[in-house]
C-alpha cells in the first residue's frame, strides 16, 4: 500500500508542478526540538533515560501552489524524552502528503489527519506534548455542494509510533446536509450529519471462534441546530464490536469477549449579552477504539474520548485529573460512564455594580461523572468525579490585574473499582502588575487542602516580562502535607518574532506547566530542559 | 522512491513566494462553514491570533488587546481574527469564553479539526499574525509576554 501511496503523490507532484508554473507558490515551515539533559534526583525517583539525554525533534514544511499543496514531516527521537509512548524512537519521514482543492472538490493522497463529528467514533490527529500521531497514510476525497451537502470518503491505515500500522485498514464516509440552506432558512442553522466507519484488522482463530471478527463497522448520526446564540448538538454514535480480554477465563474458558460499543452526546449553549452557558451529557460504553490490537502505548487510539470537565491551566489543580472511563476488562468489568458538566461565563460590564470601572469576568464550572449500574443501563452506580469551580478576573487598575481561582474536586482514585473518592479544596490567586506598558511582573499563589493522599500542597511563581522577547521565572510547588518535597523550577525565554527559545531546571511532577507565555504537558523528570522553535 | 519524492518537492518549492493566507474551511459562531481566504477583503490588515481554552496567556492577550481595542481603532484601521484551536469537545465552551469574555468586536472562528493551525504551521499557542490588506503575513510571533501587544500596534500602523 505504501508503494501505491508513493507513486500516487509522485504523479501529483509531477502535476502540481505543472500547475503551480503559472500561480506563484509559497513554502511555509516550522522546527521544533525539545531536548533534557536529565539529573539523577533520589528525592523524587525521577526517571532518567540511558545517557541521561532525551530529544524530541520535529521538521514540518508545505507548500502552497494555488490549489496544490504538499507537505511533509520529519521527525527524530534520539532517544525520546521521558515519558513518551516507546514506540517513538529514531529519525524518520513520517508524514508526506499533496492535496489538491479545486472549489468544492478535494483530493488529498498520503498522510492526513481528519475526525467523524466530535470524534468518539473516529479522530486521528497529532499531538506532540502526548506523543500522539495517528496521521491516516491513504487517501481521502471530499466534495460539498453549494452550502447544502457535503461528503468525505476515506481509505488508509493509521500511524502507530514512526509508522502506519501494517495490518490495520480504515475505510469511512461522512456526510452533511444543510436542511437550513437547502429550505432557505434564515437565521437558523439546521443540519443532520452521518458516518459510516469500517476497520479491518486480522483476529486469530480462537479470538475468531469466539464471535471476534476482522471486520468491524460502527456508525454515527448527529444532528446540530443553532438560532439566536442557542446551539443543540446530538450525537449517537454506534461503535461496531470490540473485543476485550476475559478476566474470568478461568471460569468460562473463554479468552475474549466481544461487546458492542455505543455512545451518546448532547451538547446545548446559549451565548448572547455577555452571557455563556455551556451544558454537556455524554453516555459511553465499550467504546475504546484501537489502531491496532497488539499495543498498549497511550497513542494507540483511532478515536477521541476526552474528559469533559473543567480545564485547568494551574498546575496544582492538575494534580489528579479526570480520566474518562470507556469501558474496561483490566482488573474489574466497567461497562463504561455516564455524566456531564455545566460551564458559565459571565462579562460583568464597565459601568455596572458588579464590573466597576473596568468590568469582571467570571467562570463557573461544574461537572460530574459516574460508572455504569450494569452493561446496558443509563443509571449511574459509583462516583467517578466531581468538580466545582469559580474563577473571577478583575482589571484593579491601570496596573493591575487580579484573577481567582477557588476549585474543589473530588476524585475516584480506583475509577470505580471502589467507592474511595480523595477530596480536595483549592485556591489559588495571580496576579499581574504592569510597571510599565512592557515590563510587568507576574505573582501566582496557591494552596490545596484535602485530608487524603498526600495531604496539602502549596505553591508559588513569580514571572519578569520584559515585552515583548523577554521572560524569567522562578516557581516552587511544596508538599508539606506528606512528603515534603519541593517542585522547584526555575527558567527563561527569549523570543524574536517567529523564533523561541527557552531554557530551564527544575524538578517536574506530570502535569500542566505554563510559563512565558505558552503552556504544554510535561512528564515528571528532573533536570534542565532547552526548547527551541520557529517557523518560516 | 522517497528521494524521487523528495526531489520533486524541492522543485516545487523553487518558486516560492511570500507566505499568504491559505484557503482552509473552518466554522464560524453559528456552526457555519467559512473559507479562510474570504478573510481577506483587499481594505483592512488584520491580526490572526490562534488561542485555546486551556492556553491561558493566549486568552490574557486577546483580552489585553481587547482592553485597548477602541482607542487603537481610532488611530489605524485594522480587524482582530480569533481562531479557536479547540477540537469538538471544546468548541461550546470556546463560544461561551469568548462570549464571557466580551470578545463581540473579533471575528472569531473554530478551526476544530486543526486545517487552518497546520496549514498556517502553528506548532505552539498563542500564536500571533499580522496580516496585510491583500493577505500576505508580514509578521508572527509565538508567546505572549504581557505588554507584548504593543508591538503588534506598531506594524498594524505602519500598514495603514
Amino acid at each position: 500500500m505504501k508503494r501505491l501511496v508513493l507513486t500516487l503523490l509522485l504523479g501529483a507532484s509531477v502535476l502540481g508542478g505543472l500547475r503551480a508554473q503559472d500561480t506563484k507558490g509559497y513554502l511555509v515551515g516550522s522546527f521544533e526540538s525539545n531536548s533534557i539533559l536529565y539529573s539523577a534526583d533520589d528525592v523524587t525517583g525521577a526517571q532518567r533515560p540511558d545517557g541521561n539525554f532525551g530529544t524530541n525533534n520535529y521538521l514540518k514544511a508545505d507548500y502552497y501552489a494555488g490549489g496544490f499543496s504538499a507537505g511533509l514531516q520529519l521527525e527524530a527521537y534520539q532517544p525520546a524524552l521521558v515519558g513518551y509512548p516507546g514506540n517513538l524512537e529514531g529519525a524518520k519521514l513520517t508524514n508526506y502528503y499533496m492535496q489538491w482543492t479545486d472549489g468544492d472538490f478535494a483530493v488529498t493522497a498520503g498522510t492526513y489527519y481528519d475526525q467523524f463529528g466530535s470524534g468518539i467514533l473516529f479522530r486521528t490527529y497529532e499531538d506532540r506534548t502526548l506523543g500522539m500521531n495517528t496521521a491516516m497514510m491513504g487517501a481521502r476525497v471530499s466534495y460539498h455542494y453549494k452550502d447544502i451537502a457535503s461528503v468525505k470518503a476515506l481509505w488508509g491505515a493509521p500511524r502507530l509510533g514512526m509508522e502506519a500500522a501494517p495490518e490495520t485498514l480504515v475505510r469511512g464516509v461522512d456526510g452533511s446536509l444543510s436542511l437550513s440552506s437547502l429550505l432557505g432558512m434564515s437565521g437558523t442553522t439546521l443540519s443532520l450529519e452521518g458516518s459510516l466507519l469500517n476497520r479491518y484488522e486480522p483476529v486469530s482463530p480462537i479470538v475468531e471462534e469466539l464471535g471476534g471478527k476482522a471486520s468491524t463497522t460502527g456508525y454515527s448520526a448527529r444532528l446540530n441546530f443553532e438560532r439566536s446564540g442557542f446551539l443543540v448538538k446530538a450525537e449517537y454514535v454506534d461503535g461496531g464490536e470490540k473485543m476485550y480480554s476475559n478476566p474470568n477465563i478461568l471460569i468460562d474458558g473463554k479468552s475474549h469477549l466481544v461487546k458492542n460499543g455505543n455512545a451518546q452526546l448532547l451538547e446545548m449553549s446559549y451565548s448572547g449579552g455577555g452571557l455563556g452557558v455551556n451544558i454537556s451529557a455524554r453516555r459511553m460504553e465499550w467504546m475504546e477504539s484501537k489502531v491496532s490490537y497488539g499495543s498498549s502505548e497511550t497513542n494507540n487510539a483511532l478515536n477521541y474520548l476526552p474528559a469533559l470537565c473543567a480545564q485547568y491551566s494551574y498546575a496544582i489543580t492538575n494534580l489528579n485529573p479526570y480520566i474518562p472511563q470507556p469501558g474496561t476488562t483490566s482488573g474489574h468489568i466497567n461497562s463504561g460512564e455516564i455524566g456531564g458538566q455545566v460551564d458559565v461565563y459571565y462579562n460583568f460590564r464597565r459601568g455596572t455594580t458588579l464590573g466597576g470601572k473596568r468590568g469582571m469576568k467570571v467562570n463557573v464550572n461544574f461537572s460530574t461523572y459516574y460508572n455504569l449500574k450494569e452493561e446496558g443501563s443509563f443509571v449511574p452506580k459509583t462516583l467517578l468525579w466531581r468538580n466545582v469551580n469559580v474563577g473571577v478576573e478583575k482589571q484593579l487598575s491601570r496596573k493591575m490585574k487580579m484573577q481567582l481561582l477557588y476549585s474543589m474536586q473530588e476524585y475516584n482514585h480506583s475509577h470505580g473499582v471502589g467507592k474511595g473518592t480523595w477530596l480536595s479544596n483549592i485556591v489559588v490567586a495571580d496576579l499581574l502588575y504592569k510597571f510599565t506598558p512592557t515590563f510587568s511582573t507576574r505573582v501566582e499563589m496557591a494552596y490545596l487542602t484535602t485530608f487524603e493522599d498526600q495531604k496539602d500542597w502549596m505553591s508559588g511563581l513569580v514571572e519578569v516580562n520584559f515585552a515583548p522577547s523577554w521572560s524569567l521565572f522562578a516557581s516552587d510547588m511544596f508538599n508539606h502535607g506528606d512528603t515534603k518535597i519541593h517542585y522547584y523550577n526555575a527558567g527563561f525565554s527569549y523570543t524574536a518574532g517567529r523564533t523561541r527559545v527557552a531554557l530551564s531546571y527544575g524538578r517536574n511532577r506530570a502535569g500542566m506547566v505554563c510559563s512565558g507565555g505558552v503552556c504544554r504537558l510535561m512528564p515528571a523528570y528532573t533536570g534542565g530542559n532547552l526548547t527551541v522553535s520557529t517557523s518560516f | 522512491m522517497k528521494k524521487m519524492l523528495f526531489a520533486a518537492l524541492m522543485l516545487l518549492i523553487s518558486s516560492t513566494a511570500m507566505a499568504q493566507i491559505p484557503s482552509v474551511k473552518v466554522e464560524d459562531g453559528k456552526g457555519k462553514v467559512v473559507n479562510t481566504a474570504e478573510l481577506v477583503d483587499g481594505k483592512t490588515p488584520m491580526i490572526i491570533s490562534f488561542w485555546a481554552v486551556t492556553c491561558k496567556p493566549c486568552i490574557r492577550e486577546l483580552d489585553a488587546i481587547n482592553d485597548v481595542y477602541l482607542d487603537w481603532i481610532e488611530e489605524a484601521n485594522f480587524r482582530v481574527v480569533a481562531v479557536s484551536t479547540d477540537d469538538a469537545r471544546f468548541t461550546a465552551q470556546a463560544r461561551s469564553l469568548a462570549e464571557g469574555h466580551g470578545w463581540s468586536d473579533y471575528t472569531l472562528l473554530y478551526d476544530k479539526n486543526g486545517d487552518f493551525k497546520r496549514a498556517m504551521n502553528v506548532q505552539f499557542t498563542p500564536q500571533v499574525y499580522v496580516v496585510d490588506k491583500d493577505g500576505k503575513i508580514v509578521y508572527s510571533h509565538t508567546g505572549y509576554t504581557p505588554g507584548g501587544e504593543y508591538e503588534l500596534f506598531e506594524i498594524i500602523k505602519k500598514l495603514q
